[in-house]
C-alpha cells in the first residue's frame, strides 16, 4: 500500500528529487502529431530530460528510467540511458534481469525490451538461464518473433555444446503442442542445418534421414500443413537431394483417399500414409509432384502440366494465376 | 455466370480523414508513437498523398507539416540526420545546438523524413547532404548491417533497406560499403524463400520486402539465381490466403491489411506483381475498413495510419481488375513506385531534388 501511495507521488511533488530542475519538452510552435500526456508520464518524462541534460548516473535514475520504461516501453532513450547508468554504477546485473523477466512478459512485442536483454546478457555472459527464460515467455505467445529471433541469437552468439543438448527435444514439444508452429519449424531448420555439426549428428546422412522420417510423420498427421511442406522442400534442397526420391511418399497425398490406404497390409514404416480424417487431396503435394514431372521433363511435362491445371481450376484457385504462370515458364523452358 | 466478387466502396474521405486527425494530435495511450513519430507523419502524408487529398489541404498547414519536419534535422558527431520527434529535445534548447549522445537522429524516420518532405514537395534547399553521408557510414557496422542510431540499437534488414533507400534517393552511394550489406542481406535468406529480420531468422514478409528492395535500389537484381528467385515467388504467393484473399506474413499466420503491401510489392519488384489475386486482395483490405475511417490489420480491429497506408500502397501497385463488381472510381489509385514505396509522382520528385546540384 505505501509502495503504491509513493509512485503515484509526481516527480515534482517528492522533495528527494528537488535539486533536479525538470525540463519540458522542446515543441515548435505548430507540432505536428501531438501527444496529450497524462500528467503523470510528463511529470517523469521532464525528469528524465533534467537528468540527462546534468548527465546524472545514479540509483535514483533506475527508479526513475523503470517509471517510464513501464508506461512507455518503446522509449528508446529511457532504456539506452538506463543501460549506460547500469554500466556506470556496476549494479548488479541479475537483478536487472530478474526485473526484465517480468517487463518481457508484459511488453513481448517491444523490440527494446529484447534489446536490452541482449545488452546484459552479452555483460552477464551466462546464457544458461535464458533458455528457460525463454521457453517460458514464449508460452504466453507461441509464435512472437522477438523471442524466438532472441533463442537464436542466445544460441549462436554463445555456441556452448551445453546450450544446444536440449534444442530438438525442445521444438519438437513445441510442435507438439502445435504441428503448425512455422516458428519452431524454422527453429528446427536452424539447430539441425544452419548452426554447425553437433555432437552425435556427424553422420549427415542419418541426420537427413531423421529429419525426414519426422517430417514424413508429421505430414502424415496434417497433410495440409504448409509448415511442414516447405521444411520438407526445405531439407531437399539445402541437401540437394531431388524431389523423386519422395514420389513414393507424396504421392497417395496428392490423390483423393483410396481403398489401399485403409486395407491392413503391411505398413510401410519409411512412408506413412495420410491419416483417415485428412483432407485430400493435398495441394502441397499436387505441387510437389508437378515439381518431380517438370524435372523430368519430355513426357512427364504433359503430366505436370495437368496437375498445374488442376491447381489453377479445382484446387487452389486463388493462385490460378501462379500455376499459369508456372504452366507457361516450363513451356519456355522446353522451346528455348 | 461465373460468380463476380462484389466490393464495398473504398471510403476514401474517411481513409484521409484518419490520416489528417492523427497529424492533429494523439491520445496519451499512444504515447509509444513518440520514438518513431516521423514514421507515423509519413503514412498520415502518404496517405493524403495516393488518395490525392493534398491538394485540397491549406497551403498553410502544409507549410507547418514541413517546417516541423526540418526542425527535426540535427548535427552533431555522426553526421546529420532526422531525429523521430522532439520527445527528448528539452524546452528553450536551441534547435542549431548539436544534438547530445542521447537525443541522436535514426536511420529509419531519416527516410521517412525524405519521403514526407518529398510528398510536401520541398525543394530540398536545407538537406545537409554530406552530413547525411557521415550520418549513414556512422550507423554501418562490421557485418554489413545498419544499427538504428549512431550510437546502437537493433540492427535488421529494415534499418539496411533505409540506408538503401536514402544512397538511392540522394543518388550518391559513398555512404554505405554496399558490398557488405549485400552480404548481410544473403546470410538473413531463409530456407522457405523469404528472409528474416536478421541472420537465422524465420522468413517474414516485411524484411524480405527490405531485402529484395534493397538488392534492386542497389541494381543487383541479377545477384539472386533463377532457382533462388523461383522460390522466393513460390513462398510470397503462397502467403495470399483463402478464403479472405488477404496475405499472411509468415507461413500458417493469419493475414494482416500490412502484409498485402510488403508481400504484394516484392512480387511487383521481382516483376510478378500480375501474379496477386487482385481482386481477393481487395476484398480482403475492404473488409479491414473502419466504418469511421482508417482501415485496420484485420476485420473487426481498430484502424491505424501504418495499415492504412499500407494498404492503399498495395491497392496502388494492385488494383482490383475486370471482373470485380463495385470497382468504382473510388477504387482507382495512381501508381506506386515499389522500391521507394510511395506514389510514383512522389518518388520522382525526390529522386529529381534529393541529390541536389552535385559540383
Ligand atoms: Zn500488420
Amino acid at each position: 500500500m505505501a509502495i503504491e501511495e509513493e509512485q503515484s507521488i509526481l516527480f515534482a511533488e517528492r522533495p528527494e528529487w528537488a535539486d533536479v530542475t525538470p525540463l519540458a519538452q522542446y515543441e515548435n510552435i505548430n507540432p505536428v502529431a501531438p501527444i496529450f500526456y497524462t500528467n503523470e508520464y510528463k511529470d517523469a518524462a521532464d525528469y528524465f530530460r533534467g537528468i540527462v541534460n546534468a548527465g546524472e548516473m545514479s540509483p535514483r535514475v533506475l527508479e526513475l528510467t523503470e517509471k517510464i520504461i513501464r508506461m512507455n516501453p518503446a522509449h528508446y532513450s529511457a532504456w539506452q540511458y538506463r543501460y549506460k547508468t547500469l554500466m556506470a554504477l556496476k549494479s548488479p546485473l541479475d537483478v536487472e534481469l530478474h526485473l526484465m523477466d517480468e517487463i518481457a512478459v508484459k511488453y513481448l512485442k517491444t523490440y527494446q525490451v529484447w534489446h536490452h536483454r541482449r545488452l546484459i546478457v552479452t555483460q552477464t555472459r551466462n546464457p544458461g538461464p535464458e533458455l528457460a527464460f525463454i521457453a517460458k515467455s514464449l508460452q504466453a505467445d507461441t509464435k512472437n518473433y522477438h523471442t524466438w529471433s532472441y533463442r537464436q541469437w542466445i544460441l549462436a552468439y554463445f555456441n556452448d555444446d551445453e546450450l544446444w543438448d536440449a534444442e530438438l527435444p525442445f521444438v519438437e514439444e513445441m510442435l507438439e503442442n502445435d504441428l503448425r508452429n512455422n516458428s519452431a519449424w524454422h527453429h528446427r531448420f536452424f539447430v539441425v542445418f544452419q548452426a554447425g555439426v553437433r555432437k552425435g549428428d556427424e553422420d549427415r546422412d542419418e541426420v537427413i534421414r531423421r529429419e525426414l522420417g519426422f517430417v514424413k510423420q508429421s505430414i502424415s498427421v496434417a497433410p495440409n500443413n504448409a509448415s511442414a511442406w516447405n521444411y520438407l522442400r526445405g531439407i531437399l534442397d539445402h541437401n540437394g537431394t531431388p524431389y523423386s526420391d519422395l514420389q513414393t511418399f507424396v504421392n497417395p497425398y496428392s490423390v483423393p483417399h483410396t481403398l489401399e490406404e485403409t486395407a491392413e497390409g503391411v505398413v510401410d514404416l519409411e512412408n506413412p500414409l495420410p491419416s483417415k480424417e485428412s483432407h485430400l487431396p493435398a495441394v502441397a503435394a499436387i505441387e510437389f509432384m508437378a515439381d518431380i514431372y517438370e524435372k523430368e521433363g519430355g513426357d512427364s511435362l504433359m503430366k505436370a502440366t495437368e496437375l498445374w491445371k488442376s491447381l489453377a481450376n479445382e484446387h487452389d484457385t486463388i493462385r490460378k494465376k501462379y500455376w499459369e504462370y508456372r504452366i507457361r515458364e516450363a513451356c519456355q523452358k522446353v522451346t528455348t | 455466370m461465373s460468380e463476380l466478387l462484389q466490393l464495398p466502396p473504398l471510403t476514401r474521405i474517411g481513409h484521409g480523414t484518419h490520416g489528417k486527425r492523427c497529424l492533429t494530435g494523439l491520445p496519451a495511450t499512444q504515447v509509444d508513437v513518440d520514438p518513431s513519430k516521423l514514421a507515423l507523419v509519413f503514412y498520415c502524408l502518404g496517405t493524403l498523398d495516393v488518395l490525392d487529398q493534398l491538394d485540397k489541404t491549406r497551403i498553410d498547414e502544409k507549410e507547418r507539416w514541413r517546417e516541423w519536419i526540418w526542425d527535426q534535422q540535427a548535427s552533431g558527431p555522426y553526421g546529420t540526420g532526422f531525429k523521430p520527434s522532439s520527445y527528448m529535445t528539452p524546452e528553450k534548447q536551441s534547435t542549431d545546438a548539436e544534438y547530445s549522445d542521447d537525443n541522436t537522429p535514426a536511420i529509419i524516420v531519416t527516410y521517412t523524413a525524405l519521403l514526407s518532405l518529398a510528398i510536401l514537395r520541398d525543394d530540398f534547399a536545407r538537406l545537409d547532404r554530406p552530413g547525411l553521408l557521415k550520418f549513414l557510414r556512422a550507423c554501418q557496422k562490421d557485418d554489413g548491417s545498419f544499427s538504428s542510431e549512431p550510437l546502437g540499437g537493433d540492427s535488421d534488414l529494415r534499418m539496411v533497406y533505409c540506408a538503401f533507400a536514402i544512397s538511392s534517393m540522394l543518388d550518391d552511394w559513398s555512404g554505405m560499403d554496399v558490398d557488405r550489406a549485400l552480404e548481410f542481406i544473403a546470410s538473413c535468406r531463409s530456407y522457405e524463400g523469404g528472409y528474416g529480420q536478421t541472420p537465422f531468422g524465420e522468413a517474414i514478409g516485411g524484411t524480405t520486402y527490405c531485402a529484395l528492395a534493397s538488392i534492386h535500389l542497389a541494381g543487383k537484381g541479377s545477384s539472386l539465381s533463377a532457382a533462388e528467385r523461383q522460390k522466393t515467388i513460390r513462398w510470397l504467393v503462397q502467403n495470399q490466403q483463402e478464403p479472405s484473399g488477404g496475405f499472411r506474413g509468415r507461413t500458417s499466420k493469419d493475414p494482416d491489411a500490412c502484409y498485402c503491401f510488403w508481400c504484394g510489392a516484392s512480387l511487383s519488384i521481382l516483376g510478378d506483381g500480375d501474379l496477386v489475386n487482385e481482386s481477393a486482395l481487395a476484398s480482403f483490405l475492404g473488409s479491414c475498413q473502419f466504418k469511421f475511417g482508417g482501415i485496420a490489420k484485420a476485420p473487426g480491429e481498430h484502424p491505424d495510419p501504418y495499415h492504412t497506408y499500407l494498404s492503399l500502397a498495395a491497392l496502388a501497385l494492385h488494383p482490383p481488375g475486370e471482373g470485380t463488381q463495385g470497382t468504382s472510381t473510388s477504387w482507382k489509385l495512381h501508381p506506386l513506385d515499389p522500391l521507394l514505396n510511395a506514389k510514383r509522382e512522389t518518388a520522382n520528385w525526390a529522386r529529381l531534388y534529393i541529390p541536389g546540384h552535385k559540383s
